[in-house]
């Protein structure tokens, strides 16, 4: 009896349920529902079978913005590192500042990419939180972006006032860092990533506020070491929710601690 | 009408129902049968079962994990459980609505 049923679904299902099911079917009596049931399931597994084709547009879009968000917020925190690396070096050799900018451009591109991706995730849950998060850290991402390049085309002269293009870049940079720790506030307050790395951005953005205070002058190793502290916590932050974004994507449900249910 | 699990049809329930019988930890699919009739007082077929099983595998919000012996128990990804998060969310409110049409205070 158990056999002939399972002959009535698709090969291909039954070569990856057949055994289970069989199983199933093995541990209690089939009556006229479990009978009537398997019949309209043989069916649909028939049918289900051949339009798999087309299935599933919004799983695959919500996966994919978790894994381009999780790679492209691990690539752009591992630039931002190297960017610091080759900046501490920079005064040692000319190829370390080219190094420098190269890694922070890219950097900034990919944890723009990261941002959009990873929000598109978060905000299937809290779009409006997300969304707000989202909105200045990218337009720092983009501020800064075209500070540099107008760094790159203008050299020193003013572009905004008196003001050079590296004041752009600076004012898009500390936008994006403290932006980030708003994204990290949505993020803890979310719980879909980890909050470990929510508190990281969050950690960054807050030890800037030395940076800014002291930014007119005096206290220059405070401001240096709040300044490597912003940097540090704002890249491991993004480089934890771009690991958490992918095992989100592949891992069990114990990925996401503290999901809410 | 509550809202169902996205894009899943008929099987809407039966995958809610099986969502949230995986929300405490992995089961195979003669526990999830069971646990759901325990909890719902319905019988859940061994039809609707594996074709609401593999339409939750296809869009990645259960895993299945190797067989013991010849049962293969399932679990809950973490889109798996963010999605179930959303549908018990917008289930409890339209819930609340109907009490609260009907004059009785939720709860």
């Amino acid at each position: 009896m158990i056999a002939l049923l399972l002959r009535l679904y698709p090969a291909v299902w039954r070569a990856r349920y057949g055994d289970e099911f069989a199983a199933i079917l093995e541990e209690r009596p089939i009556g006229p529902f479990d009978v009537a049931d398997i019949l309209l399931g043989a069916l649909d597994a028939h049918l289900h079978l051949r339009g798999l084709a087309s299935a599933s547009p919004s799983r695959k879009g919500s996966t994919m913005s978790l894994r381009v968000g999780g790679y492209a917020a691990i690539s752009g925190a591992l630039l931002w590192f190297l960017g610091l690396l080759f900046g501490s070096a920079s005064e040692t050799a000319a190829v370390f500042e080219a190094l420098t900018l190269v890694s922070v451009v890219l950097g900034t591109v990919l944890l723009l990419v990261a941002l959009v991706g990873l929000s598109a995730f978060q905000a299937r849950s809290y779009p409006r939180l997300t969304w707000a998060a989202f909105a200045i850290p990218a337009l720092g991402a983009i501020t800064s972006l075209a500070g540099l390049g107008l760094t790159a085309g203008l050299g020193e002269r003013p572009v905004i006032g008196e003001y050079s293009a590296w004041y752009v870049w600076m004012a898009g940079t500390l936008a994006l860092i403290v932006g980030s720790g708003l994204f990290g506030l949505a993020t803890w307050r979310a719980r879909t990533l980890s909050r470990s790395g929510a508190a990281l951005l969050i950690v960054g953005s807050l030890a800037i506020v030395p940076v800014l205070v002291n930014l007119g002058g005096g206290g220059e190793r405070e401001t240096w070491m709040a300044f490597v502290v912003t940097l540090l916590a704002f890249a491991a932050g993004w480089l934890t929710l771009g690991i958490a974004a992918l095992r989100a994507d592949r891992l069990p449900s114990t990925s996401l601690k503290g999901a809410p249910l | 009408m509550p809202p169902a699990v996205p894009e899943l049809g008929r099987f809407a329930e039966p995958a809610l129902l099986i969502l949230v019988s995986l929300s405490d930890g992995p089961k195979h699919g003669y526990a999830i049968m069971a646990d759901v009739e325990a909890g719902t007082s319905r019988p859940l077929g061994p039809g609707t079962l594996y074709a609401a099983l593999a339409r939750l595998e296809e869009r990645g919000l259960i895993e299945a994990l190797p067989p013991v012996d010849r049962r293969r128990p399932y679990r809950l990804t973490g889109i798996g459980e963010t999605v179930l998060a959303d549908q018990l969310r917008e289930l409890t409110e339209f819930a609340e609505l109907g009490l609260r049409r009907l004059g009785r205070s939720p709860g």
